[in-house]
């Protein structure tokens, strides 16, 4: 029988709600359980020996600190496909939204009321340490999307990827659009889709928490958000909270 | 030809009529004030001064996300649609031509199956309208259509269109008056902007530049464009070796619509934007010099930064100053 692929889960500077994505597909549990092995997965109280080589790792968070560099560069080394989980493990995430507006050293001193230690790093993706070789977006991510990567591994192969926005989804679904008929500050014109515009489609508007999508026009949505009337600060809060590195004069 | 006219009391004989063709949809306004075509239960639900659906009648022919194979033990199957006996109930004129439109797209030479097994279970009523600022039309143009109701003070003059009209109207010989005189009903329609454009003069338009400078890349135009079909295809390999290949919606304002190995045919914004609207006014083959735009004026509404194709062609053809956008876009789907 052929060797059962092993799967690495693990967690660096993040919620865990990534890797509850993974808990929470009850119905395929099994049959993943079935066809992988997962050897190392400390979420899940299973932690592999040492030399463990895996076929994938799937890592959620952002890097802050020197031991989530250290846990990143060994499942680098260790794993053949390296997966980066969710939207800070690709962009920053939660944890580095206020990277731009404060000095790390001082939010330390003020958490912790202690010197910080001498290797703090802003909270930062993965790609900016290693080599990334597929990502899944979204905090949390998709089941689906987290299944058609399982499946594809096993057929040897990579899920395909979109690059529709949220909009795309958003109007398939009839929903009234809460930035033209609501006046209300959606981020839905420049973030990747693949969450079926869930916020929009219960009338919440869209956050961005699956981070940029790669057409996106930034310094338009921020001009047609200011005529309509926010504030520039606001925006750019609004727009850092899942993805601090955006280039606001970007038109390409 | 022959013309009926069905008082506006006998609107539920008639939607009662038309049931045995399948489940009644037609223009109605969604909890969340969407105009949309939707189940009619009763003439109340209707809306039948709606300016257009947000989503136009292709949403029944090609859905958003359609599955087309299945993978199972090696083997490729197709996935047949799910298609009920389905009935369109008040469809504008200008999306009875963009189903005629889609005809000729999808069952030409080879004829798509999902397409053809939607298509000819499909009934299409067609409603008169009103233009707004946003349409133009050309009623010369081919609709696909079984009965048309031209809508007037009292009721609709009813004419049918092809042989399941017809039987549709013998079947309810006790509804429809026979009607000598013509009720006056026919407002204006405003005219499309241009005839062909085989030389592609419009693609110099320096109004281009700007409009590829505010485009979101949103998709909206296309999304809600009643002619615009393109999909993507993809597979996903299920976790028990088998799996789906899926078609979805896609449009040329993304950037994966034209990268291929080894490149991209449509690298900047520009060429993006402009590719969609060549295709609406100059088409492809074997559709190459039939104009796909059926004038409903939704992409214009639907855009957040209020492009507005008739801008770039106004000023091609009749030499007029360069509109600016508009300052507020106006919306989606609610009824004016
Ligand atoms: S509500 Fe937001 S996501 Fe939906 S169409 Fe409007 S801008 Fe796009
Ligand atoms: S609509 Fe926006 S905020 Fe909501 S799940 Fe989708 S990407 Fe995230
Ligand atoms: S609706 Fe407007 S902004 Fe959106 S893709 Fe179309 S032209 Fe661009
Ligand atoms: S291009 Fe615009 S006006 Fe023409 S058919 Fe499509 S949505 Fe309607």
């Amino acid at each position: 029988m052929k060797r059962k692929p092993k799967l690495a889960i693990a967690g660096l500077t993040a919620c865990s709600g990534c890797q509850l994505t993974f808990l929470n597909c009850e119905r395929e549990i099994p049959t993943i359980l079935d066809r992988f092995q997962v050897s190392f997965f400390p979420l899940g109280e299973s932690s592999g020996g040492d030399d463990e080589r895996f076929d994938a790792a799937l890592i959620e968070g952002a890097v802050s600190t020197a031991q989530d560099l250290a846990t990143l560069f060994a499942l680098r080394r260790a794993s053949r496909l390296l997966i980066a989980f969710g939207t800070c493990a690709l962009f920053g995430g939660v944890a580095a939204m206020n990277n731009q507006l404060c000095d790390r050293a001082e939010l330390f001193r003020s958490v912790y009321g202690r010197e910080p230690e001498k290797d703090l790093i802003p909270p930062a993706p993965f790609t900016n340490f290693v080599a990334v070789d597929f990502s899944i977006t979204g905090c949390p991510p998709e089941k689906t999307d987290l299944v058609a990567l399982l499946g594809s591994l096993l057929a040897g192969t990579l899920p395909p990827t979109t690059c529709y926005p949220v909009c795309m989804e958003c109007r398939s679904r009839e929903n009234s659009c809460l930035l033209l008929d609501r006046d209300e500050l959606c981020l839905g014109p420049i973030i990747q889709g693949g969450c079926n515009a869930r916020c929009p489609a219960t009338g919440i508007v869209c956050e961005g928490c699956r981070g940029p999508v790669s057409q996106a026009n930034v310094a338009q949505e921020m001009e047609l958000l200011l005529e309509r009337g926010f504030d520039r600060e606001d925006i750019r809060r609004r727009m850092s909270r899942f993805t601090p590195g955006w280039n606001y004069e970007q038109r390409d | 030809m022959r013309m009926s006219w069905l008082p506006q009391g006998h609107l539920e004989a008639f939607l009662n009529l038309l049931e045995p063709y399948g489940t009644v949809h037609g223009p109605t306004v969604l909890e969340n004030g969407v105009t949309a075509l939707a189940p009619i239960t009763s003439p109340d639900d209707l809306e039948l001064k709606y300016r257009h659906t947000l989503i136009p009648p292709k949403k029944y022919l090609l859905p958003f996300r359609d599955p087309i194979l299945t993978l199972n033990d090696g083997c490729y199957r197709p996935a047949p649609p799910v298609a009920p006996n389905l009935v369109l109930f008040g469809l504008h004129r200008c999306d009875l031509q963009a189903i005629s439109y889609l005809d000729r797209v999808f069952l030409g030479d080879d004829p798509d199956p999902n397409y053809a097994g939607r298509r000819e279970r499909l009934t299409l009523v067609g409603l008169s309208c009103e233009p707004d600022d946003f349409c133009y039309c050309d009623p010369a143009q081919p609709a696909a259509v079984d009965l048309f109701l031209d809508q007037a003070e009292n009721g609709f003059l009813v004419t049918p269109h092809s042989p399941r009209g017809e039987k549709i109207m013998s079947e309810g010989t006790g509804l429809f008056l026979s009607s000598d005189h013509l009720p006056s009903l026919l407002v204006p329609l405003a005219p499309p902007p241009t005839p062909q454009d085989p030389e592609l003069r419009f693609s110099d338009n320096p109004l281009w530049e700007e409009y590829a400078r505010i485009c979101l890349s949103c998709g909206a135009c296309s999304a809600c464009c009643p002619t615009c079909y393109c999909f993507d295809v993809r597979e996903y390999p299920s976790l028990d070796h088998g799996g789906n290949r899926l078609r979805e919606w896609d449009n040329c304002l993304f950037k994966k619509h034209g990268e291929v190995a080894g490149g991209d045919f449509r690298r900047s914004r520009l060429d993006r934007l402009r590719y969609r609207f060549l295709h609406k006014y100059c088409g492809f083959s074997p559709l190459q010099g039939v104009t796909s735009c059926v004038g409903c004026g939704r992409c214009a509404k639907a855009c957040p930064v209020g492009i507005d194709l008739r801008n770039v062609l106004e000023v091609t053809y009749r030499g007029a100053e360069p509109a600016t956008t508009r300052d507020q876009a106006t919306g989606t789907g609610e009824v004016s």
